[in-house]
């Protein structure tokens, strides 16, 4: 097993956000995140790659346990987290925040080949070289986000809430985008609020429903999505 | 307005302008990545000024080091072998009565400043780093640490002034019938150099870059693995380097004393928010505005009156910019 979340428990404060959380993600395997807003994903998120405190429970990543490692060490290890909306460096251009997310050093001798993987996924971003951060359009900074991430060589690579805002027009390139990524063989996390996305990419889907998880699907293609609506919604009467 | 008078309007300008550039770049350095402002900044343009004189005068530690030189010469005549090695040393330190000079003396000046802003930053700031209120902290922390440099500075080396020898003699430039010490056109060629190696710094290095980093978002400088908390104190070392130079090139216009700085500090203060707090272009072209109306304003109406000025200057631009001249550009 690559990846194991055990019991997790993590907030801001004395408030918990996520609660006794457990999960895991096989090597090579692609795993999706849903459910509704504000109920700890993105908390969850940050916990592991370090940002936020972990309170109880364990993570362990490749073996090892990484639980409240710095930030750096974890990236280090090549967990790369892919944060939610327009995290990036906004006023340095588009190739310094390439630059910048092979900061680690186990990617300075693959830069230029990582270079060229993240422009045939996004040519876009080659014709943007030199343009800031802030002056990309939402699709255009989302592709960049994805970028600088696969420019960090990820052993798990984490999306948090790829889609969100997006057009659908630029959704579907993105999602053909993340699909490629899979299919070369990254093991990845991804948080949507679309589970048609998700059901596009992913194997396995868990419903992360106030700070846990609330219900875990073991084959995608077992499922259909009426089913999984329902699993969101509840049930239509 | 005669020619003469513009021209030593230009001149004086743009040598307030560079003294300003350099202080103000490192205060708006540290403003932007760490969030804080550093109120021993001009502690350091005077620890630069003194490091440096201590270095290259001969009243500084090439005095200090005669006994120790005329002790190994004596010793080296009777103990063989090793003296023989020993004694080109002893000859040397005793040669050496007139000071080391400016070439050892500037090194030095960056290094000890450098020194003193990452032992500044571990005991002044970084106990406060996340703490809530920490910046109002930092102001009494740091101006606590002026405080004690300055009367550091007084204990071990007394309250008389020292100059720093002229590193350029002749006389003066001729421009338009005007007359322009060579000091002061060092400090003109020189300032724009320095402040060129900072770019190239910040643009170009992987450390630089880093800064640059956290300064726009460092939440996501922690994810892509830049170590954040390393980036803090290379800041306040980048910007005490920056100080000193300015210590150095004060302490060879003007007098050497332990409250040096402080008036230079002020205007840096100005300029900064003047040009936008955090950017690093605004704070230059700021720099040299400020050192501009400063100039012509002591000509104009008089010395006393360019602080008036000035101040006069930063409320009407904060009136129709309140973010600065270049508030929210490049960081």
């Amino acid at each position: 097993m690559l990846f194991q979340v055990e019991n997790l428990t993590s907030g801001y404060g004395k408030i918990d956000v996520v609660r006794d959380l457990s999960l895991h993600v096989d090597d090579g395997e692609h795993v999706g995140l849903f459910g509704p807003n504000g109920h700890g994903k993105t908390t969850l998120l940050r916990t592991i790659s370090g940002l936020i405190e972990t309170k109880a429970g364990k993570v362990t990543f490749q073996g090892e346990d990484i639980t409240n490692l710095d930030a750096r060490k974890i990236v280090a290890r090549g967990l790369i987290h892919v944060p939610q909306g327009n995290q990036l460096f906004p006023r340095m251009s588009v190739q310094e925040n390439l630059t910048l997310g092979a900061y680690v050093a186990r990617t300075d001798k693959h830069k230029s080949s990582n270079f060229e993987k993240v422009f045939s996924l996004f040519p876009r971003l080659k014709e943007r070289l030199t343009q800031r951060a802030q002056t990309l359009s939402g699709g255009e900074r989302q592709m960049l986000s994805i970028g600088v991430g696969l420019m960090g060589m990820p052993e798990l690579l984490i999306l948090d809430e790829p889609s969100v805002g997006l057009a659908p027009i630029i959704k579907e390139e993105l999602a053909r985008a993340i699909a490629e990524i899979a299919a070369s063989g990254v093991t990845m996390i991804v948080v949507d609020q679309d589970v048609e996305l998700l059901l596009g990419i992913c194997e396995r889907l868990y419903l992360i429903e106030k700070g846990t998880v609330s219900l875990e699907t073991a084959d995608v293609s077992q499922v259909d999505q009426a089913e999984i609506l329902e699993m969101y919604f509840g049930k239509v009467t | 307005m005669s020619l003469e008078a513009i021209v030593a309007i230009i001149a004086g300008g743009l040598v307030s302008g560079s003294l300003y550039a350099l202080m103000a770049s490192g205060l708006s350095l540290v403003w932007g990545t760490v969030r804080m402002f550093n109120f021993a900044h001009g502690a350091l343009v005077m620890v630069g000024a003194y490091s440096a004189w201590y270095m290259s005068n001969r009243g500084g530690l090439a005095k200090a080091l005669q006994p120790l030189g005329k002790s190994i010469i004596e010793s080296s005549e009777n103990s063989g072998a090793l003296g023989g090695l020993l004694l080109p040393l002893g000859e040397w330190l005793v040669s050496m009565r007139g000071g080391f000079g400016l070439v050892l003396g500037v090194p030095f000046a960056i290094l000890c400043c450098g020194l003193v802003g990452y032992v500044m930053y571990v005991l002044l700031v970084k106990p406060f780093v996340g703490k809530p209120g920490a910046d109002l902290v930092v102001i009494i922390t740091t101006i606590a640490g002026a405080s004690f440099m300055q009367n550091g500075v007084q204990v071990i080396f007394g309250p008389r002034y020292k100059q720093l020898d002229r590193i350029l003699t002749g006389p003066p430039l001729q421009v338009l019938e005007t007359a322009i010490g060579l000091q002061e056109v060092l400090v003109i060629v020189l300032t724009p150099v320095a402040l060129l190696l900072l770019h190239f710094f910040l643009k170009h290095s992987k450390l630089g870059m880093a800064i640059r980093a956290v300064a726009q978002n460092d939440d996501f400088a922690h994810l892509v693995g830049i170590n954040v908390g390393q980036i803090y104190p290379l800041t306040f070392v980048v910007s005490s380097i920056l100080a000193g130079l300015c210590g150095v090139m004060l302490g060879g216009l003007f007098f050497i004393l332990p409250t040096m700085g402080a008036q230079e500090l002020l205007f840096a203060f100005v300029v900064v928010v003047f040009g936008g707090l955090g950017s690093l272009p605004g704070t230059i072209i700021g720099a040299y505005v400020i050192g501009f109306i400063r100039e012509s304003s002591a000509y104009i109406f008089s010395l006393y009156w360019a602080p008036v000025v000035l101040f006069a200057t930063l409320i009407l631009v904060l009136i129709f910019r309140p973010r600065g001249l270049m508030g929210g550009e490049e960081s």
